[in-house]
């Protein structure tokens, strides 16, 4: 018989998660690709290695997609649901610590805090105007270091007199290391002055005057990074978990939303197209609409040269003329 | 009969209005004139107000078309760099209006209650406008000051009659039914708890007690939401990217300051431990507090624009107190010309799973409360 699993898909804006989970909420297979500002080839690519490996031995129970790009996302596999970040963040972080308190979320170009009370989301925040201290940033300091983003973390554990850095802002902080590094610091100490900073920022920017309890849960892309984890830990004065999967929490629980939706009803029946979907040829095409002086961008995804949605207006003339 | 009209042009550039008295100078331009109206500011407050009175006093209104990606663009382009969002926004709609017009109504709103003020950004739009812009037509920028006591706000429309070259008993007319149209509209928001904009552009600004009786309930809202903030941020859909719109799609029963009388708001500002000094901070505040105390709010939406001064300590004392003493959901959004829709959306969205979640789990919504 075939395993009967969930698939969820989350399309941030570095990197593009895919889960399979069985009926248990397991993890039976997860993917973590660069979107690499090609969402769709992405989306599709993912999905080919998912066939690839299991076509045969399961059964696609329910779809759900998340992040910045679910609404692509859904319309190219057929989603059950399309789910914020923000609750599939936290959904997926209940199923496995049903005692949360507090969540942590750290991507490439969002950072959020979650407030759980109650074992459901009491508030929430996400960072506004500024990105410094997520993984973009980060990934570009390693970058210009030259040490790989996966030795970062570890090479800030060994830091002893951790350099301050202005992290206020990330154009700032950058200057502000070359100019320690050239004072003759050690690159193990400015960058574990870098994590110091940027977490410093997180809490006063993002999690600005939110009651952060425990248990905490530390997720999202950065949170691999052991020196950010450290300097968490002795801003707070509390110890902080990091999830097995904590880089595809989103798309785990946009994977469990869809499998409850589904199981409300006996009848319901998911909308997903199948693996088949990776085969066939999906364009984008965009014009500008000439309607009023919004001038609005109407982007159009084609699949085998059939328009499947269609979105970028203001009025709604051109996202409702078509059944998403 | 062209010199004169330099003249008169010359009057208003270097003096204020308030001198151009001089009959001989009026003269000219007794006709039906072309007043803009900029859809921006105090547009959302006054505009009833406003219209009625320019139209008793036969002259033709003409709107500035509603917020879009060219007004943006001209305002942000023309507007000092500091200025909030929905400032830099009046300015596009000036521009917008130049050429249409005969006159733009840019009244200097110094204070509009006793004791209190408007934010400056107010007091010096007149001239903001004036020397970031060119080749405008002349500018109605009649003072409105009623922060002493004895100030009465019918100096201020005669000397707007005054630059119409019409005279104070057709003014005090016009004033009368006005005002009592006015009162009417604010009325009519409180009573059927309407957004303005909806009776704006419903247009039936000519109220009368048939209108009262042809507006039914319909379906059921799920979640009554306090809105709270300015009204050119909130009605405006361009610059709000569609929030009231998409409130509604959420079935939600929007709650606004509007809906309330001054004494209700009056009542609720009391809370505070010292008196607000701005108008309408003020007006969020005492809002806030009124609704909170007195009916069953399920969230709070609170909207403000990057920038904004009195904001940035109005939403922090709001946030506060809603932390310590409501325990509600608060939804901070933060607006200016470089906001995303796809971040906006989702904090939208993750709210009203925060309000659904709450909803469906009893137990803790009431230990929440």
């Amino acid at each position: 018989m075939k395993m009967k699993c969930s698939l969820g898909i989350d399309v941030g804006s570095v990197s593009t998660k895919l889960v399979l989970i069985n009926e248990e909420n397991d993890v039976i297979e997860k993917l973590y690709l660069n979107t690499a500002g090609k969402p769709i080839d992405v989306i599709v690519k993912g999905l080919k290695i998912l066939n690839d490996e299991f076509n045969s031995s399961i059964e696609i129970l329910a779809v759900g997609t998340t992040g910045s790009g679910r609404q692509l996302a859904s319309v190219l596999v057929g989603a059950d649901i399309v789910k914020n970040e923000i609750t599939t963040h936290a959904v997926a972080s209940l199923e496995e610590y049903p005692d949360t308190q507090t969540i942590l979320e750290i991507g490439g170009q969002d950072s959020k805090i979650i407030l759980i009370r109650n074992k459901i989301v009491a508030d929430f925040a996400m960072n506004t105007v500024c990105a410094a201290g997520t993984g973009s940033f980060l990934d570009r300091q390693a970058q210009r270091l030259g040490i790989p983003i996966e030795e970062f973390g570890k090479m800030a554990l060994t830091s002893t007199v951790p350099t301050r850095i202005a992290g206020r802002c990330a154009v700032f902080a950058e200057s502000d290391m070359i100019h320690k590094q050239q004072m003759g610091y050690k690159i193990e100490d400015v960058i574990y002055g870098l994590c110091q900073a940027l977490v410093r920022n997180y809490l006063s920017n993002v999690a600005k005057g939110k009651e952060i309890r425990p248990p905490v849960l530390f997720q999202g892309g950065v949170a691999t990074n052991l020196g950010i984890k450290k300097a968490f830990e002795e801003e707070l004065g509390m110890s902080i978990t990091v999830p097995q999967h904590y880089n595809v929490m989103g798309a785990i629980g946009a994977a469990i939303l869809a499998r409850r939706y589904i199981m409300q009803s006996k009848s319901k029946k998911t909308n997903f197209y199948g693996f088949n979907v990776a085969l066939k040829d999906y364009k984008v095409k965009s014009f500008e609409c000439k309607g009023c002086a919004n001038c609005c961008e109407i982007i159009q995804i084609y699949r085998d040269d059939k328009i499947m949605a269609r979105w970028g207006d203001k009025c709604g003339k051109w996202s409702s003329s078509i059944a998403v | 009969m062209g010199g004169k009209v330099i003249l008169f042009v010359i009057c208003i550039v270097f003096n204020n209005m308030e001198i151009v008295g001089n009959k001989t100078v009026m003269r000219c331009i007794n006709k039906i004139m072309k007043i803009g109206i900029p859809r921006a500011l105090f547009y959302y407050y006054y505009f009833p107000l406003w219209e009625k009175f320019f139209k008793e006093l036969e002259q033709e209104v003409i709107l500035s078309n509603p917020t879009n990606k060219v007004t943006i663009k001209m305002g942000v382009e023309a507007a000092v760099d500091d200025a909030c969002l929905p400032v830099k926004v009046f300015h596009g709609h000036v521009m917008d209006l130049a050429e249409k017009v005969d006159a733009i109504f840019i009244p200097r709103i110094v204070s509009i209650e006793p004791g209190r003020y408007i934010c400056p950004k107010f007091l010096g739009l007149p001239e903001m406008i004036k020397f970031n812009l060119n080749d405008l037509p002349p500018i109605i920028d009649i003072k409105l000051d009623l922060y002493n006591k004895k100030a009465s706000i019918l100096e201020h429309f005669f000397k707007i009659g005054k630059f119409l070259n019409k005279s104070r008993a057709e003014v005090l007319k016009a004033y009368f039914v006005a005002i009592k149209n006015f009162a009417f509209y604010k009325n009519y928001i409180r009573l059927y708890r309407k957004i303005p904009t909806e009776v704006f552009n419903n247009e039936i600004l000519n109220y009368d007690d048939n209108n009262f009786k042809t507006i039914t309930n319909q379906s059921k809202p799920c979640f009554k939401v306090l809105l709270l903030g300015h009204p050119y941020n909130l009605y405006d859909d361009y610059i709000s990217m569609n929030l009231i719109k998409k409130l509604k799609l959420y079935n939600v029963k929007i709650i606004t300051y509007e809906m309330l009388s001054e004494k209700k708001i009056f009542q609720g500002a009391k809370k505070l431990s010292k008196e607000m000094f701005w108008t309408l901070g003020r007006n969020i505040l005492g809002s806030a507090f009124y609704f909170l105390d007195n009916e069953k709010v399920d969230g709070i939406i609170s909207v403000a624009s990057f920038g904004c001064g009195p904001d940035s300590l109005v939403g922090e004392l709001l946030e506060r107190r809603v932390e310590k003493e409501y325990k509600l959901p608060f939804l901070y959004l933060n607006l200016d010309e470089h906001s995303g829709e796809a971040g906006f959306n989702t904090r939208l969205e993750a709210f009203f799973d925060i309000l659904e979640g709450r909803l469906t789990s009893e137990s803790n919504f009431s230990s929440l409360r």
